[in-house]
């Protein structure tokens, strides 16, 4: 049975590692060693086969050089291997229930992947995401360069991501937590700037800081609970856990703030708006839609699935969580609205966002948290298609500040009218998809017995709300609508032109979700409430 | 009382105080010939300790000359064994020391070891 | 008595007579002596291993024949047979790695003087496993002084004299110590034998005697071995003398001559004083305090040095740091990871050496940071290794420098007290080493020219190096192993430190 689970972890790490390996197209020094690896092929032996495997390798998939044939080959290549993974992945999480333990790490620890409800959900639209977003990054990276090493990346980061929601337990979880850090960094560091290492090691440092916080909470929790394996309700020992609540609680905040380093939770947020400015758009795209959440998956984790909601429920965490998460909403909003780069702007938006989801997961009640979980659907969608419009206007016309985008309707009016249709739904306005979550957030955080939270978090939630509509539906506005002034300049939109059908498939499909999802939600609600009902 | 403990087993306070000096010679002095004198000292002082340890008042050398007598006629010998190991141990280590030191000295005509450091630094090699 | 329990007295003796041999032969000679040698060390202990783990428990082989408490005897569990089997692996490692640069960097003929004294270190590190009389220590970390000095002066360039200098002082500081404080529990105990003093000291402790001089031999000797380990702040000579001698001693020195020492400071507390008695003297609290501080410290230090050889060297104090933390812990569980933490840093420390040298070929022999850059493109496997080596120092799951991190935290765990401080310890010292460590891998996989670097440096492929390539392999293997089959070892540390009990 394994194999159903680990054959979409490992096809794209295998492909992706092998994209990898044959020689880089960044350094200048490649023809030369190509030609020396071929040339000499025949005078040396090959040592250990290697040298000879991935040369050989390259040469089958034909992607030794940039030119526009292998390129294409690569493509097929990497959207071959992504589809194929992702088939199996969807296929092997909705057949039915596995686990497979794949060996032991220490004594008592095995590596262990087990398929749920929440993994369910969060490989359905990690596989939608990802495969969409790499076919706009098809189009996209051919104005980046160095294609070979992005799409290596992107195939590994998804194996493990696949990897991290079919885990079945806390240090499954952690391993594959670390190493998607380790993985996607590459994909911020992409242009190999300055500012792009320097905002890649920041990304590093606060994930590896978060991730440390998160371990030290896995350190007190495996002491305390029966199991470490993830079991709706919870398995913490409260015989055990007496007399420990104090340390227990703190090293549970601790990894709250820890796994929230990457949901962007307030104090640990800081490296959204550094990485994704600098990241290319499609990078930038899942690292907001899909990585960030995966912060949230390992908060649903431990809270739900190894805590359990009535051991915080009442206490100062689920104060200060719920302090927390609102605070970074407003935070978040507030600062986007005031930012001017665009890409920084929808960073900013991703901070209060996903923390839209984390207030939902901290009220406890059920149905906050199936709009949490909803959001974590319509939020993944809505947030790639912003940033890949982002890309758009970058890749069109360098245009990465906002008030450089006016008139842009003009020019691309498409584009834009897909941007609109994801900005409504963000702001949550029906029957776009957005809407419904967050309705579900506020009647949740209504009904829950959590004090004054109860109105305080709707209402910040609708602050929040009108100031998302202040940020995003501006660009919409002075976009269709120049203001008069701007048009008497020499145009700087001059020669910009819709964006190509490859990009723009991948984003009116995504756009179109937005919406569809918020026209036909029942069938998803249904599943939520499931996961909501098992767990609290 | 503890006077009188410390005036009884005199030598060994000497020891002591000779390791001390060895040792802090050892540690702090810049020169390195004092260096290896201090090391000396510090060992020397070691031996003293353990040949204290070994004496028995009014035990010959464990020397059989006339036939073995009983045990009560001689010092225990294992610490002068043990002192002629470290005896061998330090001049070898002596020697060491003293050919680095015809090294450092040949290459910067000095035995000052902080001055040698702090051109090392200059000349970054 | 079966054959096969010779071979630990067989070991010494063949590497400590393979040093004279070297002597009198060509470099040439000399090397394949000295690498059969190792082999057949490394063979034999593994038939050792063997042997203990079948029979499941330790044996006593008497030197001459003559009992305790008289003779001099060596005593072979499965902790020593297996420290032996891991040392020998590593040295071949270390020494298969760093063959170019040992012919490139020492004069013809003095290469089969480097042998010599592989062989006598080689000799020196099974002996201080191997040995349960406290003096034939001493005389052997005697030997590994004199040797390791060797190998850091036979580059022969002001740097490492004075490295080795520095180093020699050092030792002999902690020698001086060490023999301080056997003379003191030899004068206590009357006994030299190690499972004999133990008998005594328990005695002593029972009774009350004598305390103040059991605790100043105690300090003495775990003192003593903590200057000659290196362990902060004794540690000023450390990033002279990895960085500036040639590539097998650098590896040798970070992975091996330290870690014997820190061997025999596991001995003492087992062996020699009983951890019990360890645990109440109030010698592990000084311990934890400096392992803590040298954590930090050489982390830090590390952050600020920009030569990569002498970067990985500052690591090595942090690592040190680490070590002595687990022995401060107090516990069993501590002393277990730290035992661990001796494999994977052996294991991962002397895989950078190897690789930076690897990256610094590639680079005109640039050691600097900068100078480095791209380097990780230029030799693969070279830039592989010293990824996979700087995850596995920073924690990553997967690679042994996780597995130590764990048995580390969980150790702390069962402490009073000692819980926060480590935990902050561990965590602070993790991210001051992600952030050197991952620095520099992405120096090395930043493409040079757009750092605006000139990029006629030369491309290694693996053929080029096989020796260098097949070790580093080799080292990444081993790591894994550690990583992902730990289980295994850490039974067999902890049976073994069982049979030292």
């Amino acid at each position: 049975m394994g194999i159903w689970i680990l054959l979409p972890i490992f096809l794209p790490v295998i492909v992706g590692i092998l994209l990898l390996l044959p020689p880089g197209a960044g350094e200048s020094a490649k023809k030369n060693q190509d030609h020396q690896s071929d040339s000499s092929l025949q005078e040396y032996p090959p040592d250990g086969g290697k040298e000879s495997l991935r040369t050989r390798f390259a040469r089958l998939i034909g992607t030794l050089d940039e030119s526009p044939e292998s390129l294409s080959r690569l493509h097929k290549l990497t959207a071959a291997a992504l589809i194929v993974s992702a088939l199996v992945a969807l296929a092997a999480a909705w057949s039915g229930d596995r686990s497979f333990t794949w060996f032991e790490l220490m004594e008592g620890i095995p590596v262990y992947f087990q398929i749920d409800d929440v993994g369910r959900l969060f490989v359905t639209v990690i596989s939608l995401v990802w495969v969409l977003v790499c076919f706009y990054s098809f189009v996209y990276m051919g104005h980046e360069g160095n294609e070979r090493r992005f799409f290596g990346f992107y195939l590994i980061v998804y194996g493990v991501l696949v990897a991290l929601s079919f885990s079945g337990n806390l240090v499954t979880m952690y391993l594959c937590y670390e190493l998607m850090t380790l993985t996607s960094m590459p994909m911020v560091l992409h242009s190999g700037s300055h500012e792009s290492i320097m905002a890649a090691l920041k990304y590093l440092f606060y994930s590896m800081c978060g991730a440390y916080l998160g371990l030290f909470a896995i350190f007190f929790l495996y002491k305390y609970c029966d199991s470490i394996t993830f079991t709706a309700g919870g398995t913490l020992n409260l015989a055990l856990a007496e007399g420990h609540t104090g340390i227990l609680l703190a090293a549970i905040m601790a990894s709250l703030i820890g796994f929230g380093a990457k949901a962007g939770m307030f104090p640990l947020h800081a490296w959204l708006p550094t990485a994704h400015p600098v990241a290319p758009a499609p990078a930038s795209a899942v690292l907001s839609g899909i990585i960030a959440k995966a912060g949230v998956l390992a908060i649903i984790r431990v809270v739900f699935y190894i805590v359990g909601a009535d051991f915080i429920r009442g206490t100062w965490v689920q104060t200060a969580w719920m302090t927390l998460a609102l605070l970074t909403v407003f935070m978040g909003s507030m600062l986007a609205f005031r930012e001017k780069v665009f890409k920084k702007r929808l960073a900013y938006s991703t901070v209060s966002q996903v923390s839209y989801i984390l207030f939902g997961l901290s009220t406890l009640a059920p149905t906050a948290m199936e709009g949490a979980l909803l959001h974590v659907v319509f939020h993944a969608i809505i947030k790639s298609v912003l940033f890949l419009t982002a890309g758009i206007f970058i890749f069109r016309g360098n245009l990465s500040r906002v008030d450089q985008l006016e008139g842009i309707g003009k020019k691309m009016p498409k584009t834009l009218w897909c941007f609109t249709f994801a900005s409504l739904a963000l702001v949550g306005i029906p029957p776009m998809s957005g809407f419904i979550s967050k309705w579900y957030l506020a009647q949740g955080a209504l009904e829950a017995n959590i004090g004054v939270f109860g109105w305080v978090g709707p209402a910040v939630l609708l602050v929040s709300a009108l100031l998302t509509a202040g940020y995003l539906l501006s660009v919409v506005t002075n976009g269709f609508f120049p203001k008069k002034k701007e048009a008497q300049e020499t145009d700087p939109l001059d020669g910009i032109t819709e964006a190509p059908a490859g990009m723009l498939i991948p984003l009116a499909i995504l756009a179109a979700l937005t919406v569809l999802l918020g026209i036909f939600p029942n069938p998803l609600i249904r599943f939520v409430s499931k996961i909501a009902a098992a767990v609290l | 009382m503890n006077l009188a403990n410390l005036l009884d087993n005199y030598e060994e306070a000497v020891a002591m105080i000779l390791f001390v000096i060895g040792f802090s010679n050892l540690l702090l002095q810049p020169n390195l010939i004092k260096k290896i004198i201090g090391m000396n000292i510090m060992d020397t002082a070691v031996y003293l300790f353990l040949a204290l340890k070994g004496y028995i008042e009014g035990h010959k050398a464990p020397i059989v000359v006339d036939g073995v007598q009983s045990v009560d006629a001689y010092v225990n010998p294992i610490p002068s064994g043990l002192v002629l190991t470290g005896i061998v141990v330090s001049v070898s280590v002596s020697a060491l020391m003293l050919s680095l030191t015809i090294r450092l000295y040949r290459r910067y005509h000095t035995l000052n070891l902080d001055e040698i450091s702090t051109r090392l630094k200059k000349e970054d090699l | 008595m079966e054959f096969v329990q010779n071979f630990p007295f067989i070991t010494i003796i063949l590497a400590l007579f393979s040093g004279p041999l070297c002597s009198v032969l060509k470099s040439r000679a000399a090397k394949r002596v000295n690498t059969a040698v190792i082999c057949l060390v490394l063979a034999m202990s593994v038939a050792v291993l063997v042997f203990t783990l079948r029979t499941g428990e330790a044996y006593i082989y008497r030197m001459g024949h003559f009992s305790a408490p008289w003779g001099n005897e060596i005593r072979v569990g499965v902790l020593e047979a297996f420290m032996a089997v891991f040392f020998s692996v590593i040295m071949l490692l270390c020494m298969l790695g760093g063959r170019r640069e040992l012919t490139a960097e020492v004069e013809e003929t003095k290469q089969n003087l480097y042998y010599v004294m592989v062989g006598l270190l080689l000799s020196s590190l099974l002996a201080l496993i191997y040995t349960n009389d406290l003096f034939t220590a001493y005389v052997f970390v005697e030997i590994n002084t004199i040797s390791a000095c060797g190998l850091i002066m036979i580059r022969q360039n002001g740097r490492s004299i004075e490295a080795a200098t520095r180093y020699m002082i050092m030792s002999l500081l902690g020698s001086g110590l060490f023999l301080m404080g056997i003379c003191y529990l030899y004068d206590l105990t009357g006994h030299l034998l190690m499972s004999n003093i133990k008998e005594q000291v328990a005695l002593l402790a029972a009774s009350g005697e004598y305390h103040i001089p059991l605790l100043i031999s105690i300090t003495l000797m775990s003192v003593g071995l903590a200057i000659k380990s290196a362990l902060f702040p004794f540690h000023a000579w450390v990033p002279d003398a990895y960085g500036y001698s040639t590539l097998s001693s650098a590896a040798i020195l970070s992975s091996l001559v330290s870690k014997g020492y820190i061997f025999l400071v596991v001995k003492i507390f087992y062996r020699v004083i009983g951890f019990d008695v360890i645990r109440e003297s109030k010698v592990i609290n000084v311990l934890f305090v400096f392992g803590v501080l040298g954590m930090i410290f050489g982390s830090v230090n590390a952050i600020r040095e920009n030569n990569i050889r002498r970067m990985i060297a500052w690591s090595s104090v942090a690592q040190i740091g680490y070590i002595y933390m687990g022995f401060g812990l107090g516990t069993t569980a501590g002393i277990t990871a730290s035992l661990f933490h001796i494999l994977s840093h052996a294991a991962t420390k002397s895989m950078l050496f190897v690789s930076a040298s690897g990256l610094t070929d590639v680079s005109h022999g640039e050691t600097d940071f900068f100078g480095l850059t791209g380097s990780g493109y230029r030799n693969r496997i070279a830039g592989v290794a010293f990824t996979a080596g700087s995850l596995s120092m920073v924690g990553i799951p997967l690679f042994s420098g996780f597995i130590s991190k764990v048995l580390f935290a969980s150790a702390a765990y069962d402490t009073s007290g000692k819980l926060i401080p480590a935990m902050i310890a561990l965590a602070v010292s993790t991210l001051l080493n992600a952030i050197y460590f991952m620095k520099t891998v992405i120096r090395i996989y930043t493409p040079s020219h757009r750092a605006g670097i000139k990029t006629d440096t030369r491309v290694i492929a693996m053929r080029e190096q096989p020796q260098k390539a097949v070790v580093l392999m080799l080292f990444i293997a081993l790591n894994l192993i550690l990583g992902l089959g730990s289980q295994p070892i850490v039974n067999m540390l902890t049976q073994g430190l069982e049979m030292f009990g």
